[in-house]
């Protein structure tokens, strides 16, 4: 057992090497842009994928390839700063990041469509051979790794310490406006550090491939998850810090699966975020002195004035929607009607949450996962009626999402989205390991189909009723929640929490409170959706639901609940009505956030 | 150069400045003459570190010009503006908190390619402020306020300026340190930089000014040489009238 130990180690440390060459990267360009960038992992991806071909099908040497890919890479780096990231320079704080998290989708997208989603071997063309060192192994790879990193993290003290373009970067990154008026060019900067940023970050995908000898695109989300936990745990910014907190992180995902198993190996990245974040939000590293490198004040949301709907108009369009079952529309246009309704109610309980009170959740899926299982569960073991157990995931999802993220209610901006995504990441992570209640990997099936009073709700008709109803009394709960003075304290802690303090509001309780509602109302969604498709586990609700919702959120107008119903309308049913393959909807919602956060970021309604 | 009325080197003419549909500056024209100090007086809110802003390309106009030495700058980029020969000492002296004294200095040399040259006058500026020596290698945010004074005002000096631009130069600063860096400014110009200064503390500006000018609420309500402006009964009520000087 001591031996494995020191295998653990090893492992632990290389993994962790891998890390750091992705959160340096995104340290770098947090430093000077104060930008998390989300695509991170996507360039990671592309770097695989641009060995696989140069391995695979070109044949060339292990250092050619090297090279390859950190000039590719670089290179779509710098496409990605010039042409997404610098038009936006001026916009309000939540863009970029919104921005990246769109080219993510479509760089991701754009690998599978070329390369299709099957994993590919990625040989190492290194001999398979281990040596003995103490007790464990280590083989020519882990060396290559190890070197590669030490080499990365040496020429870039080097580059930042002794050459102007590196003064250039700490300059900057220190003080944005005083490095202009030395006469930097902070867009050359910018520039520098993406380049540097998606090298090394393309160079890591590349290493990882090798290193467990298989690529797929399920690679990105993960590398940028696992990348921005280093980083914050090093300390947002702090460069020396990502590789601590890199190598940190190897080591406790090592360890953590030597004791546990390997199903638990993210969810210890995630917990030691959480717990970062919690109690030391400026990471390990921060010195007390040092300010949240947030902006205290909400500027994070593009402010408009929302585009005023008569009463009429909406109830006409209410009316239109509630007697379309009696026309002759097929099953088809009343099954993607229920999937928007679905939607909706997800995206009323986001825009609440995001755009309300300003708390830009990137984990809102977690809230239907546990509105699902609840609901399932309570039906199918406790034999509950369906309709009491939907309101039961409801109450669920209120209470548990609202616990889970009430120890990040102190953070701020870009953290929160750090923190709800690790939480949705940790439910989802606990779902699959907690078999005993959640029957784990294999979910849970044969779900009672919906029912209200003793019928049984099966025809499409019914269905669609039911969910349009549901929806429409959320909206109308909320509208008249935003309306109250309860409503204007939610935007008040939005556009500064500090003044909202100042007039003796409680940010703890308000934000437990939009919770709750928003909670509720996923929750809702989540139930309705487990009786629906009779069949859930841990992957139903992922990511990609969390990030669409966002979508939508911001396609309607943040906070606009009319704006997230005609959001979810629209994205879920224009793809229908154009036919788009199942395939190109996520490349085309990723097109439509990075078009919106361009042209349009208050959205089609205006933010409220 | 002994002309009576010497050349204007940057003018600001009939500039009108908005944020969003708040406008801060009215038909604002300045003029710095060649080698003078001139100071902008006003107090809270009159405009006058956006007027610092206009000059170096930091907020853009939305009408009038600004010209440096005969030519526009009103499309040239921050970087661009510094290139062409104006340094600034920004308000509360920004200094790049974790880099080295001696980096913060030689970042001020950051548009210069002449290496040696940049090394020489490292040491003319350790003459200069002969207190920066000894703290060449610690973290600039460690030194104290009329420190870092110092070295932003070393540090606008490296690029070898035409002119300077300084933000409220003796803001927060002990009664000791403001007497020094008003020397330090005479001093500076003396060697033949012109200065343009935003004050607040309009009798210890007024004391080196050539000219000035009193802004309020973005316009410009009197101008004139120092001199006479220290006289005026009108600066007098509005920026002298209590002893809160230094």
């Amino acid at each position: 057992m001591m031996s494995s130990w020191l295998d653990y180690t090893i492992n632990g440390l290389i993994v962790g090497n891998v890390y750091a060459l992705v959160a340096v990267g995104l340290a770098l360009i947090f430093g000077v842009s104060r930008l998390i960038n989300f695509a991170q992992g996507s360039i990671y991806l592309v770097g695989a994928y641009i060995g696989w071909v140069a391995v695979v099908q070109l044949h060339t040497p292990l250092p050619l390839t090297i090279i390859i890919v950190a000039a590719a890479s670089a290179l779509v780096g710098l496409i990605i700063e010039r042409f997404g990231l610098r038009p936006l320079q001026n916009s309000v704080r939540i863009a970029p990041l919104l921005a990246t998290i769109g080219i993510s989708f479509v760089l991701d997208q754009l690998v599978m469509l070329t390369f299709s989603p099957n994993p590919r071997a990625l040989p190492s063309q290194l001999p398979d051979v281990r040596f003995q060192v103490g007790g464990g192994t280590i083989g020519p790879l882990d060396l290559l790794i190890a070197g590669v990193g030490l080499t990365s993290a040496l020429l870039l003290f080097v580059f930042l310490r002794y050459s102007k373009l590196g003064w250039a970067i700490r300059a900057t990154a220190q003080d944005r406006d005083a490095a202009m008026q030395m006469g930097v060019d902070v867009n050359r900067v910018n520039q520098a550090v993406f380049g540097i940023a998606a090298a090394l970050g393309g160079v890591s995908g590349l290493l990882v491939g090798m290193y467990y000898n298989q690529i797929d695109t399920a690679m990105s989300l993960q590398a940028t998850l696992k990348g921005v936990v280093a980083e914050v745990v090093g300390g947002a910014g702090n460069v020396p810090g990502a590789v601590i907190g890199s190598l940190l992180l190897g080591l406790v995902e090592s360890y953590g699966v030597a004791v546990f198993g390997t199903s638990y190996r993210n969810l210890f990245a995630f917990l030691l975020l959480v717990v970062v974040l919690v109690l030391r939000p400026n990471g390990l590293f921060a010195s007390a002195r040092q300010a949240p490198p947030e902006p205290l004040t909400g500027t994070f949301i593009a402010p408009s004035r929302p585009v005023r709907i008569p009463r009429w108009a909406l109830l006409v369009a209410a009316a239109i929607f509630a007697i379309l079952p009696f026309f002759p529309v097929s099953f088809y246009v009343l099954q993607t009607l229920i999937n928007a309704w679905l939607l909706g109610m997800l995206a009323l309980s986001l825009t609440l949450v995001a755009g309300t009170i300003g708390q830009v959740s990137l984990g809102h899926a977690a809230l239907l996962a546990i509105g699902a299982y609840t609901s399932a569960l309570l039906s199918l073991t406790f034999a509950i009626p369906v309709g009491l157990a939907i309101i039961g995931g409801g109450l669920m999802s209120a209470a548990l999402g609202t616990a889970l993220i009430s120890p990040s209610f102190r953070l701020r901006g870009h953290y929160v989205s750090i923190a709800t995504l690790a939480i949705g990441e940790i439910v989802s992570l606990v779902i699959l390991n907690w078999e005993s209640v959640t029957r784990g990997p294999i979910g849970i099936s044969g779900i009672p189909p919906l029912s209200l009073f003793g019928y049984e709700l099966v025809s499409p008709t019914s269905i669609y009723w039911f969910s349009f109803i549901v929806m429409v009394v959320l909206a109308l709960l909320q509208a008249r929640l935003l309306g109250s003075h309860l409503g204007r304290s939610f935007r008040a802690i939005r556009d500064d929490d500090i003044a909202a303090r100042a007039y003796g509001l409680s940010l703890n309780r308000y934000k437990s409170l939009a919770f709750i509602f928003g909670g509720f109302a996923a929750g809702i969604s989540g139930g309705i959706a487990a009786h629906l498709y009779s069949y859930i586990n841990h992957e139903t609700f992922n990511t990609q639901q969390s990030i669409l919702a966002l979508t939508v959120v911001i396609l309607g107008g943040l906070g606009n609940v009319v704006g997230a119903i005609v959001g979810a309308v629209a994205l879920v049913g224009l793809p229908e009505v154009f036919r788009i393959a199942a395939e190109y909807r996520i490349l085309i919602y990723g097109i439509v956030l990075l078009l919106l956060v361009r042209f349009r970021p208050q959205g089609l309604l205006g933010t409220m | 150069m002994t002309t009576s009325a010497p050349e204007p080197l940057l003018t600001l003419s009939d500039v009108n400045t908005f944020y969003g549909q708040a406008q801060v500056h009215f038909d604002l024209s300045i003029t710095v003459a060649r080698g003078h100090i001139v100071c902008l007086l006003g107090g809270n809110a009159s405009g006058k570190s956006t007027t610092m802003k206009i000059i170096l390309g930091l907020v853009k106009p939305r009408s009038g010009d600004v010209t440096f030495d005969g030519a526009s700058l009103i499309d040239l980029t921050t970087p661009q503006i510094v290139r062409r020969g104006i340094a600034s000492v920004p308000e509360a002296r920004r200094l790049f908190a974790d880099m080295s004294v001696r980096e913060n200095i030689l970042m001020g040399a950051f548009v210069r390619n002449d290496r040696d040259a940049v090394a020489q006058d490292l040491d003319k500026m350790l003459t200069l402020f002969p207190k920066l020596g000894q703290r060449l290698s610690q973290r600039a945010g460690s030194l104290s306020g009329g420190e870092q004074q110092m070295v932003a005002m070393a540090r606008a000096l490296m690029s070898r300026p035409r002119m300077i631009v300084m933000d409220e130069p003796t803001m927060g600063l002990s009664p000791l340190y403001v007497d020094r860096v008003l020397e330090l400014i005479r001093t500076i110009n003396q060697e033949g930089v012109s200065v343009f200064m935003v004050e607040q503390n309009a009798s210890l500006a007024l004391e080196i000014a050539h000219e000035a000018y009193v802004l309020q609420t973005g316009k410009i309500v009197l101008s004139g040489p120092a001199r006479a402006l220290k006289d005026d009964p009108r600066v007098r009520d509005a920026y002298l009238g209590g002893s809160e000087a230094a």
